[in-house]
């Protein structure tokens, strides 16, 4: 009972949190809408894609993963804000442990990617026809894609020290994991190189999940795509648990590998 | 055999904390040595000492927060490493800097304060409640905690820290940077945990009058108690009265008042001389009288801020 009162109260927390971040709510809205509806406007005129795609209906998969792995990944990461600011410490001195730190993280992550990009997937019809059934399994296609996100965010922040660094992982992280992934463009045209990372991505496979959902070509079984997300997902939670150090908001790191210091005064 | 059987044995009061030799290091350096605490349940204990003094390090160690990396220590007879959940569920902690969130509301923040110390349903809402009622914080309860004051921000730091009702409340700076109607407002509610509840008290403070209430001072300098004992005992130990001594003949009086077996401590600051002294009083006077080149002398009655010079700074030779 302690470690659900736990995460739960991280969980409401977060949300709290969310909405009251409006800016970051409505850029991480804008995002996907952005690509979709005018970037993808202007590639609708040169792209040629299997089946007779439109390019918007081709990127409408990888608009809703954005928003997703945005949320998700962002929210996940936001952990280093606490270990900077405070917060973490309280959490980390509740009965329940890391553990139920991490579960409640992880919840609230999933929760806050799937609603920024349940919210994308409402808005499906502007650029493709889907099906009742369809929007459910998009719908629960979007939890899994949303779960990963979520864990992937905690292990970039099990071991990141400052918000100073905050800008650069979306920079070398979120891009790069969308970009490599088939989101904007089919893997098949990429060269060898990238085509091998988008194959160890686990993005690409949200997105392939994703359009098997929306009946449109996929490139990996339904069955592959899903174990393949299950199995990042659980990986990258145990990884976390394993490189989160509680200790690290109390002890200061310097270059040198055993010169850890007190943060505080005494 | 740990406190409590010990303390069952004795038929004795079980300890609140015990620490046998706890010491933590930082790579090669040692920032608390080896600290031996004894605190029976219900005590106010204060923890002084210099900036680096080890005085953190103590607590976060009792509060389970960092392992040990020598000795041991019990909260309740519970051992602080091995039995951590149960150490944490008996602990109210408030650190250095307000741990509240600033996008939540004072209400949000305590209810969510609640869940993690792992109230659930009607229980966290009541402890809520009863808690905004008791600190005043009621009228405040909607207001996002980032428009509050420093010193209304920390009461809702407090209000979050012993909304559980926790048997030991460890307190890292609470006073700092809070203005005097707010320290009496924080120290009032303190009091109230410990009359009411029986709740035992670790608190550090740079502010050594806050002490004076404390049932023990326990001061540390570079990673080690250099004393421990209540607060009057203490400035006993430092003489029946203090001479601050300034001026070009400072050095030649403090050397005379020494060869007249006068000074029990001696300290050399800034702004002059603060002398430790016993005996008789017309002795000193009568040197005092007769020395040359002080600008100022003025003989007080012995504080904790003495103690604190006497035994946590290097001594000095006239």
């Amino acid at each position: 009972m302690s470690a659900l009162a736990t995460v739960r109260g991280i969980v409401v927390r977060d949300l709290i949190r969310t909405t009251r971040q409006k800016s970051r709510l409505v850029a991480g809205l804008a995002r996907p809408f952005i690509w979709v509806f005018l970037v993808g406007a202007g590639f609708n005129a040169i792209a040629r894609l299997e089946g007779g795609l439109s390019y918007q209906a081709f990127a409408y998969p990888g608009g809703i993963v954005m928003a997703a792995l945005f949320g998700g990944m962002l929210t996940a990461i936001s952990t280093v804000y606490d270990r900077e600011f405070g917060m973490l410490r309280l959490m980390l001195a509740s009965p329940s442990g890391v553990g139920a730190v991490l579960a409640g993280r992880t919840l609230s992550a999933t929760i806050i990617g799937g609603v920024q990009g349940g919210i994308v997937l409402a808005c499906a019809s502007l650029a493709v026809r889907l099906t009742l059934p369809q929007y459910a399994a998009a719908a629960a296609a979007l939890v899994l894609a949303s779960l990963t996100s979520a864990t992937l965010g905690l292990l970039v922040a099990a071991r990141l020290t400052s918000v100073e660094n905050f800008g650069g992982v979306i920079n070398i992280v979120l891009f790069p994991l969308l970009f490599v992934s088939g989101a904007l463009y089919p893997t098949a045209g990429m060269p060898g190189p990238l085509r091998t990372l988008a194959r160890v991505n686990p993005v690409t496979y949200m997105v392939d999940l994703i359009r098997h959902t929306f009946g449109q070509p996929a490139e990996f079984a339904l069955a592959l795509d899903v174990g393949a997300l299950v199995i990042a997902a659980v990986a990258a939670f145990g990884l976390t648990a394993v490189l989160f150090d509680p200790e690290q908001r109390f002890v200061g790191r310097k270059p040198a590998a055993d010169s850890r210091q007190p943060m505080a005064n005494g | 055999m740990s406190p409590v059987e010990g303390d069952v044995a004795s038929g004795t009061a079980p300890l609140a904390i015990h620490a046998e030799g706890l010491g933590r290091d930082y790579g090669t350096t040692r920032a608390l040595d080896a600290l031996d605490l004894q605190v029976p349940a219900g005590s106010l204990i204060g923890l002084v000492g210099p900036n680096g003094a080890g005085k953190t390090t103590a607590m976060l160690l009792l509060a389970t927060l960092l392992g040990p990396s020598r000795g041991r220590a019990w909260v309740f007879g519970q051992d602080v490493t091995r039995e951590r959940v149960a150490v944490r569920r008996r602990l109210g902690l408030v650190f250095q800097e307000p741990s509240v969130d600033g996008l939540l509301s004072v209400e949000e923040n305590l209810l969510f304060a609640g869940r993690l110390a792992g109230l659930g349903g009607s229980a966290v809402r009541a402890a809520v409640g009863r808690t905004m009622a008791r600190t005043g914080l009621g009228a405040r309860a909607g207001e996002p905690t980032r428009q509050l004051s420093g010193g209304w921000r920390r009461l809702a730091d407090i209000a979050r820290a012993t909304l559980h009702r926790p048997d030991l409340l460890i307190l890292d700076e609470p006073t700092v940077g809070l203005d005097p109607e707010h320290r009496d407002r924080m120290w009032g509610l303190l009091d109230a945990e410990r009359r009411e509840r029986g709740a035992t008290i670790l608190f550090s403070t740079h502010y050594l009058s806050e002490a004076d209430p404390a049932d023990r001072v326990v001061m540390l300098a570079r990673g080690a108690v250099v004393a421990d004992a209540p607060p009057a005992a203490l400035r006993a130990g430092v003489g029946e009265q203090v001479a601050e001594i300034d001026g070009p003949g400072a050095d030649t009086l403090v050397a005379e008042l020494r060869a007249a077996g006068l000074v029990v401590m001696a300290h050399r600051a800034e702004r002059g001389w603060r002398v430790g002294l016993s005996g008789a009083r017309e002795r000193v006077t009568e040197l005092a009288g007769a020395a040359t080149g002080i600008a100022r002398l003025a003989l007080r009655p012995p504080t904790l801020e003495d103690v604190y010079f006497a035994r946590t700074q290097a001594p000095v030779a006239t």
